[in-house]
């Protein structure tokens, strides 16, 4: 069996479960957009919201959620000891974290679908400037939050303080991303500030180094 | 051996308390006043080589960490811990005496220019080092964590000041030294190192003593500890 199809079959699974037991993505949603309420009523009514506002509470949304698709997804694992069966099959250790990162980008892209709209309609963002350029911006920060999120999980899920650790070890990781995707989308939004290629070179270059370093350790963390 | 190895403690701390009281004689009547500036300009003696010693004890949690997925034994995990306590303490000292100095230059305690964010993020990178451990119950698993941790953190660090880069800059860039002050900021930099290295020695030896003292502890204790009532210890 190819690495193509093991990665399929576990990703397969996954999603099987989600579907099934519905426990994340109504969870992540609700939270998601909670968020954006939360933020939105905080901050008061205004003219709307500049890029880097709405951007800014896009990603607290994201990564609040983000956290509880990773501890979720890995959680699963936990029950009648399915990580220690997953890890007695002849299946390579990095297919098994590829598999868990694709699962959760699945869920971040519909928790995404959800909750970017609404906070589009509730700080009256005008995403006509630079329609793909915001898709391509949020699609590979999440990418990269995700690489690191899903090697975390997989490292913490056996400790005590499984939920705290999580945010706590992303997030400052991740700063990265939130910076560079921040300033591009002032960029793109802003007839003030000149365009500059830096902030997607940022992206790539931090998906690209998690994305194999995480590959290459999650041979040693995951553990049952 | 035994005696010039107990010597030598004694020895490297004296020079470095003597280099240290040196940069601050140095700092205070040798090095001239800077015209702009003024008096307060002297924190740059301390900031700059506290910053740099910061580098390097983040390059050294890096190494031990590495050092620990390569050999996995105790030993890199207490480096890596030493270092990152120290990385820490440096970093805070960093950012204390650039809001001190950014009070002065710019009239404000805190702005985003893109080296004040650097330090404050390389900061929350260690100090989450330092807090997730504890959390760990297991201490093999504390240290593969840790040592995951450790070096995706230092990965993450060019990347860091490169997305900071993108921030507008209000940071001297480039300071022209007149020969006092150059000589005052090279024996500042000789004593902040000697006493970050002489803080991650030690440090570290504290910890290799007390994972001996508790793997001793473990050893002597008995099975079932035989309850002795209040107020009956010999």
């Amino acid at each position: 069996m190819t690495a193509l199809r093991q990665a399929a079959i576990l990703v397969a699974k996954d999603l099987r479960i989600e579907a099934r037991s519905r426990q994340t993505l109504g969870l992540v949603v609700v939270l998601g957009v909670l968020i954006v309420v939360v933020l939105a009523l905080g901050l008061g009514p205004g003219p709307g919201a500049k890029g880097a506002a709405a951007t800014a509470i896009l990603w607290v949304a994201y990564l609040f959620g983000g956290v509880l698709v990773f501890e979720k997804t890995m959680a699963v694992e936990r029950y009648d000891d399915a990580l220690a069966s997953l890890l007695l099959a002849p299946i390579d250790r990095g297919v098994i974290y590829l598999a868990k990162l694709v699962a959760n980008l699945a869920l971040m892209l519909a928790l995404a679908i959800v909750v970017t709209p609404v906070g589009i309609v509730l700080f009256q963002f005008d995403l006509s400037a630079a329609p793909l350029g915001f898709v391509k911006v949020m699609a590979l920060s999440i990418v990269g939050f995700a690489a690191v999120g899903t090697l975390f999980a997989a490292a913490v899920s056996s400790s005590r303080l499984q939920g705290g650790l999580l945010a706590l070890l992303v997030f400052p990781l991740c700063l990265p991303l939130v910076l560079a995707s921040t300033q591009m989308m002032i960029a793109m939004f802003s007839d003030t500030h000149p365009q500059t290629g830096g902030g997607l070179v940022i992206l790539v270059a931090f998906d690209v180094i998690f994305l194999v370093a995480s590959w290459l350790a999650s041979e040693l963390i995951l553990e049952p | 051996m035994g005696t010039a190895r107990r010597a030598f403690g004694p020895v490297y701390w004296t020079i470095t308390i003597a280099l240290l009281a040196t940069g601050l004689w140095m700092s205070a009547f040798y090095a001239t006043t800077e015209s702009t500036m003024g008096p307060i300009q002297k924190i740059f003696y301390f900031h700059l080589p506290v910053a740099i010693n910061t580098f390097i004890a983040c390059f050294v949690v890096f190494v031990a960490s590495a050092g620990y997925m390569m050999q996995r034994t105790a030993m890199w995990d207490d480096l890596a811990e030493a270092a990152a306590r120290v990385a820490v303490l440096l970093c805070s000292v960093v950012l204390l005496t650039g809001m001190i100095w950014g009070r002065n230059a710019w009239g404000h305690w805190w702005t985003w220019s893109p080296r004040l964010t650097f330090s404050l993020v390389l900061w929350l990178l260690y100090v989450v080092y330092l807090m997730v451990r504890p959390s760990i119950e297991s201490s093999q698993r504390r240290a593969l964590v840790s040592a995951v941790y450790g070096i995706v953190a230092f990965l993450d660090v060019p990347l860091v000041y490169l997305s900071v880069k993108l921030l507008p800059d209000i940071h001297p860039s480039s300071i022209r030294l007149a020969p006092p002050m150059q000589h005052t900021l090279i024996v500042w930099f000789v004593a902040i190192t000697m006493l970050s290295a002489g803080l991650i020695v030690a440090r570290f030896r504290l910890g290799r003593l007390t994972r001996a003292g508790a793997r001793a502890g473990a050893q002597d204790a008995p099975a079932h500890p035989r309850l002795v009532p209040l107020g009956k210890h010999a």
